[in-house]
């Protein structure tokens, strides 16, 4: 859970400075490569991480004056309810994460056998 | 194994990673758009409140801006630089994507923003000359030193605002579409000028009517498409003696042959019916506006009112936006395009103006002539003319690069070549003469009456408005009323330019200009109102002909008719008969046609429907069945009357406008016309009156379910307000409106009122508005279609005008200021 919590604020860290959607894939991938024990364990932090994130930073948008542009968004993808914007933006962060996450792991398990000592889990 | 999978896994991490970050076809990049720190999330409503204060680089001095409750601007500048560089900050602030996505259109460039699919558009635009167009003209409104001023701190001001825009704070559509705001130009300003002189002029029927006249002869040609209809109430009322004398013209043409380029086959579409242009791009008939100006001598107050309410198509966000433009010695408020500078609509303390299209026929086709297949030589006056070529490189998004080389002859370019596909309206191998490719300098007279404080000062304005051709309605706070039909109007021949003409011949070409003097005006006239809603402007005793294409008679007489009875008016009374839907058509032609549909045996729904005609009062209500069933049946009407007139080479029988239908059924029922000719009996009116209401029933049955509340006026007609690019979700859809093209209020299905003002001048200003969306751009804001409803509803709003930017006035919710610098 610490590892969640690790690359959540980290990402959160980097999207705010900067307008790259792209740190849920780069912060999850990193840390497959980095510190993950598992594929699976890769994969289910860069979901939890990224989709917490991008589900919360939503939700609170989506309580803050984001309501109507979520409404036309979801008018526009088909979506019944604006609230299911907000679980699909989650939702897209998630398995982005989980998908470069995942890769992650795997190549570094190419390198090494298992990961380094201490590494958070 | 494990490089299997490292490979695999990385290989799908990438195509997601790809997938995310770029538009599929249509499909929004989803991982920048559903970013929360960038994405569309960004796009709430935290523009809604304005900040205290603003830099904007490039500023002399302090401007400060109030806004109202209606998120209207009122800006307040120490200096006309400052003035104009705020509005474009402030209008980039409340519409850029739209200020740009529009003129994209118009330059033939949208294509490098949708792909592939924008192609044929583009390419349409581009051989109709809109951005030669748009650079003959730049020329000119560079060379006034007012309206470069105005222009260049304009574009400065909106060119500070997109570079102070960080990726989260584009407006949403350009992350939909996935692309970036360029630099704004002063070549944008003129393009927007020539796009509005496109809508309002660029309906033509030439090539249509040529075919007809050489198949059905021109005397019925001229009997069906009269140059001074029946029933027509003109602008200027009939009678009006010319003060002038006019300029003589040279005697008719030689004849020579003009069908060079102009036979059916060759109009006809080849391969994709209709995909050059796409259906829906051009402007249509009757493209209707209201204005008129009421005299002191009928109002309650003394003092004049004037109403105008100008419609074109409906789009979100809104063609206008409203604005209050202050500096030493102006003083100005009204609704203003996105795109451009000063105020185009609208008043100040001493005088009101407002627009309907004068609907003139400034657009010719010339059947030009070429040596050879290279069309590089043209027949002229007995000899060859070098063409010329301009070369249009359209750039495609995900595609390779289209080069279209433009014959232009000196009528202009060469729009449609032989073999490629086209509307039935395009000629092939013809030149486009059209007004708007003339330079011209309409932004000097918007400046001119944006400071106008008499009805000399209007006169003086309206001099530089070229096109498209307006009826300007005036009005001053002294008690002066007034209209000029003002345009530049070429000098032709009575008809000449209403058919293909030929582009050989030297005597076919335009033979000068009306002169500006002669155009028609009134001014204070002794009936106490001046009116125009797109009508012809004249009788047939005003010695130059303008044009044939008017809109049909309807609104502008039943705006006469209410006028010629007006006593006492209020501004409450005006506002009442903006919305005013009494369909003066199904007055003049039900009470003969309800008697001659024969009851012998009806169905129950013909039954129902027959009952709702005869208790109908006229009025084009949303709740009721009446309007439905008649505007169906009036078209069913008129397909079995004109279809069947087709004969030879014509694809299409035009259809003759309202007035000469109506003036047929009231006064001529016996008319061989209601014969069907593909039957061998004889049919009479009260024949095709009784199978087009067969017909109509049944239509609507069949669509709308069994005659009742189901067919009522306001869901059949469905009215929407579309996106400007047609993005789905960002549009209002399904709305249910009184009112109809030919009435008053002009709600149709997406064409109606898009500006209605009315102001009272006098010692206390007075002045209302509304249009169809709302200030901001924004789908996320509260301000994007907040003023629909009450629009629908034909209530306007009250317009706030200030005094100063400090005023306490309890309708300003925020103040901004704007700076050069810290």
């Amino acid at each position: 859970m610490i590892a969640v919590l690790v690359c959540l604020l980290v990402m959160l860290a980097l999207q705010l400075l900067t307008p790259f959607w792209w740190w849920v894939m780069i912060v999850p991938f990193a840390y497959g490569a980095a510190a993950a024990r598992s594929g699976w364990k890769a994969l289910r932090t860069g979901f939890l991480a990224a989709g917490l994130l991008w589900l919360g930073a939503s939700a609170y948008l989506f309580l803050t004056g984001s309501r109507t542009i979520a409404e036309r968004m979801a008018a526009m993808f088909g979506l019944g309810s604006s609230w299911l914007m907000v679980l699909a933006t989650g939702l897209v962060a998630g398995l982005a994460a989980a998908f470069s996450a995942y890769a992650g792991y795997a190549v570094r398990a190419l390198f090494k056998g298992t990961p380094r000592k201490g590494a958070a889990s | 194994m494990r490089w299997f999978r490292a490979v695999v896994s990385l290989l799908i991490a990438a195509a997601v990673f790809w997938g995310l970050d770029n538009r599929q076809g249509m499909v929004p990049p989803l991982g920048k758009l559903v970013n929360p720190f960038a994405g569309f999330w960004q796009n709430g409503t935290r523009d809604d409140t304005p900040p205290p204060a603003l830099v904007v680089p490039g500023l002399r001095d302090e401007v400060r801006v109030a806004w109202d409750g209606r998120h209207v601007p009122h800006i307040f500048a120490r200096n006309d630089h400052d003035l104009y560089m705020a509005q474009g900050y402030i209008s980039a602030r409340l519409r850029l994507w739209q200020m740009e996505f529009q003129l994209l259109y118009s330059a033939g460039r949208v294509s490098e923003v949708v792909g592939p699919m924008g192609l044929e558009q583009d390419r349409y635009n581009r051989r109709f000359g809109m951005v030669w167009a748009a650079e003959n003209s730049l020329r000119k409104l560079r060379e006034d030193e007012k309206t470069r001023e105005a222009m260049e701190a304009y574009l400065a001001g909106v060119n500070a605002y997109i570079r102070s825009l960080g990726p989260k704070d584009l407006p949403v559509e350009y992350k939909i579409l996935d692309y970036r705001p360029e630099p704004w130009t002063d070549l944008k300003c003129a393009l927007l000028l020539k796009t509005m002189a496109y809508m309002l002029t660029a309906y033509h029927r030439d090539a249509l009517l040529t075919v007809m006249r050489d198949a059905l002869g021109e005397a019925i040609a001229e009997a069906l498409f009269p140059y001074d209809a029946p029933l027509v109430d003109p602008v200027i009322p009939r009678g009006t003696a010319w003060a002038f004398t006019p300029v003589p013209l040279p005697a008719k043409a030689p004849e020579t042959e003009t069908k060079a380029g102009a036979s059916a086959d060759e109009i006809s579409p080849s391969g994709d019916p209709g995909a050059f242009p796409p259906i829906g791009t051009q402007p249509g008939p009757g493209i209707g506006s209201n204005n008129w100006a009421v005299s002191g001598r009928l109002t309650k107050s003394g003092f004049p009112i004037l109403c105008n309410d100008m419609h074109l198509g409906l789009t979100l966000p809104a063609i206008w936006y409203e604005v209050q433009l202050t500096s030493p010695g102006l003083n100005v408020r009204g609704v203003s395009f996105p795109g451009a500078p000063l105020v185009v609509a609208g008043y100040n303390k001493d005088v009101a103006w407002g627009y309907t299209n004068g609907t003139d026929d400034v657009l010719d086709w010339y059947a030009v002539k070429f040596k050879d297949g290279t069309r590089g030589e043209y027949l002229y006056d007995g000899g060859w003319r070098k063409t010329s070529v301009r070369e249009e490189t359209i750039k495609i998004r995900g595609g390779q690069t289209v080069v279209d080389k433009v014959i232009y002859t000196h009528h202009g370019p060469v729009v449609r070549l032989p073999g490629e596909p086209g509307a039935l309206n395009i000629p092939v191998d013809c030149a486009l003469r059209w007004l708007g490719h003339d330079a011209s300098n309409e932004f000097l007279a918007l400046a001119g009456l944006n400071r106008a404080k008499n009805y000399d000062d209007y006169l003086k304005a309206v001099e530089s408005w070229d096109c498209p051709a307006q009826n300007i309605v005036f009005a001053d706070r002294e008690g002066t009323i007034a209209l000029w039909h003002q345009g530049r109007y070429p000098l032709r021949r009575k008809g000449q330019g209403r058919f293909i003409l030929d582009g050989s011949n030297p005597a076919d070409d335009w033979l000068g200009w009306v002169p500006r003097a002669h155009n028609p005006f009134l001014k204070n006239p002794g009936r106490g109102f001046v009116s125009s809603a797109n009508q012809p402007a004249t009788d047939s005793r005003y010695p130059y002909y303008l044009g044939a294409d008017y809109g049909p008679y309807e609104r502008g007489a039943r705006i006469n008719e209410i006028l010629a009875a007006a006593k006492g008016v209020t501004p409450a009374d005006m506002i009442r008969m903006q919305r005013d839907v009494l369909d003066i058509r199904a007055r003049a032609v039900l009470p003969r046609l309800l008697g001659l549909i024969r009851p012998a045996t009806m169905t129950d729904a013909e039954t129902k429907s027959l009952d709702e005609l005869r208790a109908w009062n006229f009025e084009a209500r949303a709740a009721s069945v009446a309007p439905t069933v008649f505007d169906a049946f009036w078209d069913e009407l008129n397909a079995l009357t004109w279809r069947d007139e087709k004969k030879g080479d014509m694809k299409v029988m035009p259809t003759p406008s309202s007035e000469v239908m109506v003036d047929l059924i009231v006064n001529r029922p016996g008319s061989e016309y209601f014969d069907d000719k593909a039957t061998e009996a004889r049919e009479t009116l009260a024949d095709i009156a009784s199978k087009a209401f067969r017909t109509t029933v049944s239509g609507l049955e069949k669509e709308w379910g069994p005659c009742g509340p189901a067919w009522r006026w306001g869901r059949t007609k469905g009215t929407r307000i579309g996106h400007l690019a047609r993005v789905p979700g960002l549009g209002r859809e399904k709305l249910e409106a009184d009112g109809s093209g030919h009435t008053i209020n002009a709600i149709g299905v997406s064409w109606a009122p898009s500006w209605r003002m009315v102001v009272e001048l006098g010692p206390e200003l007075k002045a209302w508005g509304i249009f169809p969306g709302g200030q901001s751009g924004n789908p996320g804001s509260k301000y994007y279609d907040d003023m629909v409803d009450d629009w629908l509803a034909g209530k306007p709003d009250v317009l706030v005008f200030l005094d100063s930017p400090d005023a306490p006035d309890p309708a300003i919710v925020a103040r901004t200021t704007l700076r050069g610098g810290k």
